[in-house]
């Protein structure tokens, strides 16, 4: 009983990251960068989740203004997104990755230090709506981690079919392949790299909303530890992966719980969780369903 | 003949150079970079942003609401002060660059660090240089080993084995589970204390342990493997500690107790009313030296002044910073005593090592008593507060219940 709890917490916090990786990974696949900023997207659908969630309670039935403080969210986060690719990524297209990666760490402690100046530095408690829980014989389990659960599973199919039937999924993908021939093709770039911006800054929104429905309190480091072991999770299942990312996150969140579980390992927790990035990285670079590339010479 | 001469010559000329160069640099580390102050400066590095900022925030402001009412009721002696704070984001490798900065700029007398880990490097840096510190809420043991360093919170051990007799005493019989954070100084060294107190009887019934590391709040793990425990100790922050009583709430038994330290204080300030929004059905209590919940009395006055000057929204107030604001006055008043009592002379340029020899004596000395808001105040009376030698306090603490069991 113990271990099914266990191994449920896991998956749900595996979710969660899950969710975080899918960004992390659709940007790197398609823009080919690191957005070291993408934790703090979360962090900002978060505040913007308290923000509104708190002025439309009371207003309106709580489950309509939990709805309305989302879709709020999604929408501020995805026009955050696009707008930090317009203003500090695009102007360095073509620029080292390291110049890339480093506007990236900037951009972060900016909407950091920004949220700090907004909100404050101590956490705020999030209100939600009771959601109750289902109880199978002796294992309780919380409507929002079977939300969460689910939510998951649905995105990573929706994003998968998208990118495989529509057209701008597939200029996705030729994007992802081969920048300079699609391009040739007559797609246009810089449209699929906002459109990935605004995908994965919604898939942080929503990140963002359980995140706060595990763990309800919001401060302005929010995104950053999400968003590392998202990155990890990313990189273990094989960046630029849509199903790896998936595998990843839950295997991280399964891992994590495990790991707390037994006293004389969880100090070391965080540690075990970035040992086997390291031994992915060794045994298997390209992650465990990473696309294997031969090198031309 | 010839090379003996040459070895004389260039063993006199290196002799020459390395005590030239050992005056050269002894006078250096005399220079008196305070001698053109028109202020007393007072410095404090702690975490303005990151993390842990709040706590930092707090010191700031606390600090700096003290030296404003000193200065405008005429200063010391008509001397002003002046505070000089900087952000560390609680990190041991920022301090050399916070502490030279301060120095440089000419701090004479210290708080030291806000926080225990950056605490640790500070007092090697300001113990080359003798300056006085005296550290509002920097917990650990060791920060006070050498001799020009004084804490105003509760050291480490002190919490750990006061909380345990606590336990002795009142909780026997009683099945005891911690909940700690086991890559913090401050949690982990309360923990360690803690335990080596505690009595037989709750180790021979087991004590459950469960711990967590890293900025992460998700807890369900945790709170399941306390399930059982009927006196829980939560030597931890209060971010940590209220997500870990939120995720209990159906869990663990509503007649269970949560026990805290002084990193507990607050919890109430910052996530509203527990009735409200928490909805927590546990009794929550927690041993400190400050109560932030007094309805009378000066720690309420502080409270009250901290909330109409700053944004007690953004940045509430904790014991952290009440501890600053007792820091800044036990400043104040040592150094009339130093004045009045031991005929020292000092002034805005006294540099930092004359104030930290005469505020050592002072602080050491036994008939130095401050009466400060943290501290068990009795009435509308402040706290006695005083010093051992080693720059341990000695004040009262209590046991405060945040919020009764419903």
């Amino acid at each position: 009983m113990e271990f099914l709890l266990t191994l449920i917490n896991g998956v749900s916090l595996g979710g969660i990251y899950a969710m975080i990786a899918l960004g992390y990974t659709m940007v790197y696949g398609i823009a080919k960068m690191l957005n070291f900023a993408h934790g703090d997207i979360i962090m900002v659908g978060g505040y913007s989740i308290f923000v509104f969630a708190a002025t439309s309670f009371g207003t309106l039935p709580p489950w309509v203004s939990l709805l309305f403080a989302v879709l709020m969210a999604v929408i501020i986060c995805a026009l955050l997104g696009f707008g930090v690719e317009k203003l500090a990524y695009k102007p360095l297209r073509g620029a080292s990755p390291l110049a890339v990666l480093i506007t990236a760490i900037g951009v972060s402690s900016f909407l950091q230090s920004l949220a700090q100046v907004f909100f404050g530095s101590a956490a705020k408690f999030v209100q939600f709506p009771d959601l109750g829980s289902l109880s199978l014989g002796e294992l309780t389990v919380s409507y929002s981690t079977l939300i969460t659960l689910i939510s998951t599973v649905i995105v990573m199919l929706a994003l998968t079919l998208f990118v495989k039937l529509t057209k701008t999924g597939r200029a996705m993908l030729a994007v992802s392949e081969d920048r300079e021939a699609a391009q040739l093709m007559g797609v246009n770039i810089n449209f699929i790299i906002s459109i990935t911006f605004i995908i994965g800054s919604s898939l942080a929104a929503l990140a963002g909303l359980f995140s706060l429905m595990n763990v309800p309190f919001i401060k302005p480091t929010f995104g950053s530890l999400p968003g590392i072991k998202a990155f990890t999770a990313a990189v273990i299942g094989g960046i630029g992966s849509i199903p790896g990312a998936m595998l990843g996150g839950i295997l991280l969140g399964v891992v994590e719980c495990f790991s707390n579980s037994v006293p004389t390992l969880a100090p070391y927790t965080n540690a075990i969780e970035f040992a086997i990035l390291i031994i992915i990285l060794i045994v298997k670079p390209t992650g465990i369903l990473g696309k294997k590339r031969r090198e031309k010479v | 003949m010839k090379n003996v001469f040459k070895k004389v010559v260039s063993f006199t000329l290196a002799a020459a150079l390395t005590v030239g160069s050992m005056f050269a640099l002894a006078s250096c580390g005399k220079k008196n970079y305070a001698k053109d102050n028109e202020t007393i400066k007072i410095g404090v590095s702690g975490p303005l942003t990151g993390g842990a900022a709040k706590y930092g925030i707090a010191v700031k402001n606390s600090a700096k609401m003290a030296i404003d009412e000193i200065n405008a009721a005429g200063g010391l002696y008509g001397m002003k002060f002046e505070l000089l704070a900087l952000d560390d984001e609680h990190k041991k490798e920022n301090v050399t660059t916070t502490y030279s900065a301060m120095y440089e700029d000419g701090m004479q007398i210290s708080l030291g660090t806000v926080t225990t880990a950056p605490g640790l490097e500070f007092k090697e840096l300001s113990k080359d240089d003798n300056v006085f510190v005296l550290t509002p809420s920097a917990t650990g043991d060791d920060i006070v080993e050498y001799s020009n360093a004084y804490q105003m919170c509760f050291a480490d051990s002190n919490q750990g084995t006061a909380s345990a007799q606590y336990f002795n005493a009142n909780y026997q019989g009683k099945k005891v589970g911690v909940f700690y954070k086991a890559d913090d100084e401050y949690s982990s060294g309360i923990y360690e204390k803690f335990i080596a107190s505690l009595d037989q009887s709750f180790k021979s019934a087991g004590v459950e342990t469960a711990t967590f590391t890293g900025d992460g709040l998700d807890f369900s793990t945790q709170v399941n493997m306390l399930k059982d425990c009927e006196v829980i100790f939560l030597p931890i922050y209060t971010e940590p500690a209220a997500a870990f009583m939120k995720k209990g709430v159906g869990v663990i038994s509503n007649s269970a107790i949560y026990y805290g330290c002084d990193g507990l204080d607050g919890v109430e300030a910052e996530f509203g009313t527990w009735d409200e929004f928490m909805a927590i059905p546990q009794e929550v209590s927690f041993l400190s030296h400050f109560n932030s919940k007094a309805e009378s009395g000066p720690a309420y006055d502080f409270v009250q002044k901290y909330n109409a000057t700053y944004d007690s929204d953004k940045e509430p107030v904790n014991q952290f910073g009440a501890a600053a604001y007792d820091c800044v006055y036990a400043i104040f008043e040592a150094l009339k005593f130093a004045k009045e009592n031991l005929g020292k002379e000092f002034d805005e340029s006294t540099s930092p090592s004359d104030y930290c020899d005469i505020l050592t004596e002072v602080f050491n000395s036994d008939s130095f008593v401050f009466h400060g808001i943290t501290g068990k105040c009795e009435g509308n009376n402040k706290s006695d507060i005083s010093w051992d030698d080693s720059g341990f306090v000695n004040k009262q603490a209590d046991k405060y219940v945040v919020k009764p069991a419903n």
